[in-house]
């Protein structure tokens, strides 16, 4: 004999025999669910489903930023410097100033000498003009034109004890040998200074006159120029110079290396050799 | 053929560089001090014989009492060098065998000269007490204000030098 059942016994059989799916079908929703809430939770187990997702999200977004936000950002700068243009100015200016103005500087110092060039035709003219009113010859007064950078005095002297080796000079009016000491102090001070001894101090500007200082391994010679020095001069005074060096210099090892220090044997260079090589190159040129 | 030498004249403030330098040139002292700033450099032909004469180009540092902030560069090439001290102040020479130690490290090899200026300051007697006292052994006692001793602390140099060249 079978118990007796009530009525809501009945209904949880029929339930179980017609829901069986669902049942089935909820308990496996239920670990589902379980499993994405774990995932959820956990950052390592989440960001490796979503990391990659992101990725190329992102990836899509970066090739695509020209197109779409390009325009916008443009359009916001613009707009930004019109309205804060001082700001902008002062913000870019410590980065970007140096560099232009150096730039500037050079290109300004070109051009001008360019223009100079140019207009060389209406220095024709004035020479013309001079000549026949003055008498003298057009050839002389264009040489005085050309001579507007003159080099007054050579000196070659030994770069660190500032001990002066040989010099040129058009007219004796100073003590070459205390002027090569303090501008070997003067050399050495801003060099020192700087901390930078493997960079050379290049010119000392003295009212009207130009000191060139151009650096060799022991040795350094200084030029006293007077009149415009312009860039086209010290690029004709730097080839004389390395002229000078390469072709006499360097064949005598007393200038090269220290007399004391070396173990090859040395002829020393008698100081009126060297200035009359310095006479021959320095005398007639013209920069 | 006429050489060329530096010398180079160093030690602490005020102990009369530039007066010996100017007394050695021009033969000439001034009581005013003025303060000699980076360096100065002056120039004198002496004799050492009668067929031997040599340029000193004379390397005025400015003073400095420590003796190892003195610039590297200026030391550079030296052929000799006049180490000077004020025998009337003890702070200029109280240490002087360090102060020498720094300096032959930075110009190893090259004539270097001991001088006590200021000697007029002091009686002769109560000067070597003050040596011997300190251990000091100095090559030469000179008095720029008097010109005692400076040619020939200069002469000696430049005697040594012309040897060793």
């Amino acid at each position: 004999m079978y118990p007796k059942m009530n009525e809501q016994d009945k209904i949880d059989i029929l339930k179980d025999i017609l829901f069986a799916e669902e049942h089935e079908f909820e308990k496996k929703m239920a670990q589902r669910l379980e499993l994405l809430e774990q995932t959820i939770h956990e950052r390592e187990k989440l960001s490796e489903k979503v990391d990659p997702i992101i990725a190329f999200q992102i990836n899509e977004f970066k090739e695509s930023i020209p197109d779409t936000l390009g325009p916008v950002i443009t359009e916001t700068l613009k707009k930004q410097i019109k309205i804060n243009k001082d700001a902008v100015v002062d913000a870019l200016y410590p980065i970007l100033g140096k560099m232009v103005k150096k730039y500037v500087a050079q290109e300004m110092k070109l051009l001008s000498e360019k223009m100079n060039n140019q207009f060389s035709f209406l220095s024709f003219w004035k020479r013309k003009f001079k000549s026949s009113v003055t008498g003298q010859n057009e050839s002389e007064l264009m040489f005085d034109n050309l001579a507007s950078a003159k080099i007054e005095q050579v000196l070659l002297i030994e770069k660190d004890s500032g001990i002066l080796k040989a010099s040129y000079s058009q007219s004796q009016a100073m003590d070459e040998e205390m002027v090569s000491g303090m501008l070997t102090a003067i050399k050495s001070f801003v060099e020192d200074a700087f901390n930078q001894r493997n960079q050379d101090l290049e010119s000392i500007e003295y009212e009207l006159y130009q000191i060139h200082l151009q650096s060799f391994a022991t040795h350094y010679m200084a030029v006293v120029i007077s009149g415009n020095f312009a860039l086209s001069a010290k690029d004709k005074l730097q080839d004389v110079i390395f002229d000078f060096y390469n072709s006499f210099m360097a064949m005598n090892l007393d200038l090269v290396f220290d007399t004391k220090n070396s173990e090859k044997s040395i002829t020393p260079v008698a100081k009126s050799i060297i200035e009359k090589e310095l006479s021959n190159y320095f005398s007639n040129v013209k920069i | 053929m006429l050489k060329s030498k530096k010398i180079v004249v160093l030690g602490h403030f005020g102990v009369g560089k530039t007066s010996l330098i100017r007394r050695f040139v021009t033969d000439t002292f001034s009581d005013n001090y003025t303060v000699t700033i980076g360096v100065h450099i002056t120039k004198k032909v002496v004799e050492i014989s009668v067929d031997k004469t040599m340029s000193l180009i004379l390397w005025d540092l400015e003073g400095t009492d420590d003796i190892a902030s003195i610039r590297k560069a200026y030391l550079l090439g030296t052929h000799g060098a006049v180490f000077v001290f004020d025998i009337s102040r003890p702070s200029t020479f109280q240490h002087l065998k360090e102060d020498l130690r720094i300096v032959t490290e930075q110009m190893p090899d090259i004539p270097l000269m001991v001088v006590g200026n200021k000697s007029d300051l002091a009686e002769e007697s109560e000067l070597k007490n003050r040596l011997q006292e300190n251990s000091i052994s100095v090559d030469f006692l000179t008095s720029a204000k008097m010109g005692t001793a400076v040619n020939e602390l200069f002469l000696k140099l430049a005697t040594l030098l012309s040897s060793d060249a």
